[in-house]
């Protein structure tokens, strides 16, 4: 999911990285202003869950592999603005620390899976969540939109920066993620499950979402 | 919180350990599509080399202390930021005049 540099076209990238930087300071703001202070302890230590869980691949068939991208889960336990932030710290210490993820591509990045990863999953459970079922439904949906919604967007920009013919590119692309986001649904749906029996007050329902 | 800040860092550690021994060899999506499209030759290196590039610190000859080391080391670093970024929102509070929280 992370793209590497020399993927994406000149125009794309500049664009999407000029795009990201003003987008992300105005998270930054909004954050330190409304953030819940009881929620501050879980910031640093849902950065360093999710980094290490995206470190671990698992089989989604025919010989590829995907791993957890973590915008549902941090969207409900920070909320949708700081999980933006914790997940765009997360994927900058991987494009520059580890190479994985180009560092032209840091702003594509940012947009597929810190913002369109963190809020499809929020809005997933702001739009759906109510009662125990529903909130689960809701849970399990937002992990795959976010990784759907996340590749959909990595596709477009692949798209337009010519690498390969539409169709295959889109067909390929959509349906290894359309697998890859049911595992993430389901993981999304058992870490909340296991917050929520150590400390329920944690996890953001529907009903106390802001948007 | 407490609880819960120790069940997430421990699992934290419990994935940077064992991780590294369960997790799939194969390429993740994107590297299967651009391989079987043929754009996969395009991918550039930004001019940066990292000494933990693709999760395995370099100095470490055996792949288990490589990738651990490595994820103990991003780990860390998100957990940092987290504590800086948390301190720093705090500060702000206090500092703000009381008319514009």
């Amino acid at each position: 999911m992370h793209i590497p540099d020399g993927f994406l076209s000149t125009p794309v990238w500049v664009s999407l990285d000029a795009a990201a930087a003003p987008v992300i300071g105005y998270f930054v703001r909004r954050t330190q202003a409304r953030f819940d202070e009881t929620r501050v302890p879980l910031l640093g230590v849902m950065g360093a869950f999710v980094f290490a869980a995206q470190m671990i691949n698992f089989p989604v068939g025919a010989g590829t592999s995907g791993h957890l991208v973590g915008g549902a889960l941090l969207a409900l336990t920070l909320g949708p603005w700081a999980a933006t932030v914790v997940m765009t710290a997360i994927l900058v210490v991987q494009a520059l620390v580890f190479q994985d993820g180009g560092i032209t591509a840091l702003g594509a990045n940012i947009l597929n899976m810190a913002l369109a990863g963190v809020w499809l999953g929020h809005w997933a459970v702001k739009l759906i969540g109510g009662g125990a079922a529903r909130q689960r439904a809701a849970v399990f949906l937002g992990g795959w939109l976010s990784v759907f919604g996340a590749a959909l967007l990595a596709t477009v920009e692949l798209s337009l920066s010519h690498v390969a013919p539409n169709r295959p590119l889109f067909a390929s692309m959509l349906g290894i993620h359309a697998v890859t986001g049911f595992i993430e649904g389901v993981i999304t749906v058992a870490v909340l499950e296991a917050i929520a029996r150590l400390s329920p007050r944690f996890i953001f329902r529907g009903e106390q979402m802001e948007s | 919180m407490r609880r819960l800040v120790l069940a997430f860092g421990f699992a934290t550690l419990g994935l940077v350990a064992a991780g590294v021994l369960i997790s799939s060899t194969f390429p993740d999506g994107l590297e299967r599509v651009a391989a079987t499209l043929g754009f996969a030759s395009r991918t550039r290196n930004a001019g940066l080399a990292s000494p933990f590039a693709n999760y395995e610190a370099r100095f470490f000859h055996s792949r288990w202390p490589a990738q651990a080391s490595a994820g103990l080391l991003g780990a860390a670093l998100l957990y940092g930021f987290g504590v800086l970024f948390g301190r720093t929102l705090k500060r702000k509070r206090r500092n703000a005049p009381r008319n514009t929280r």
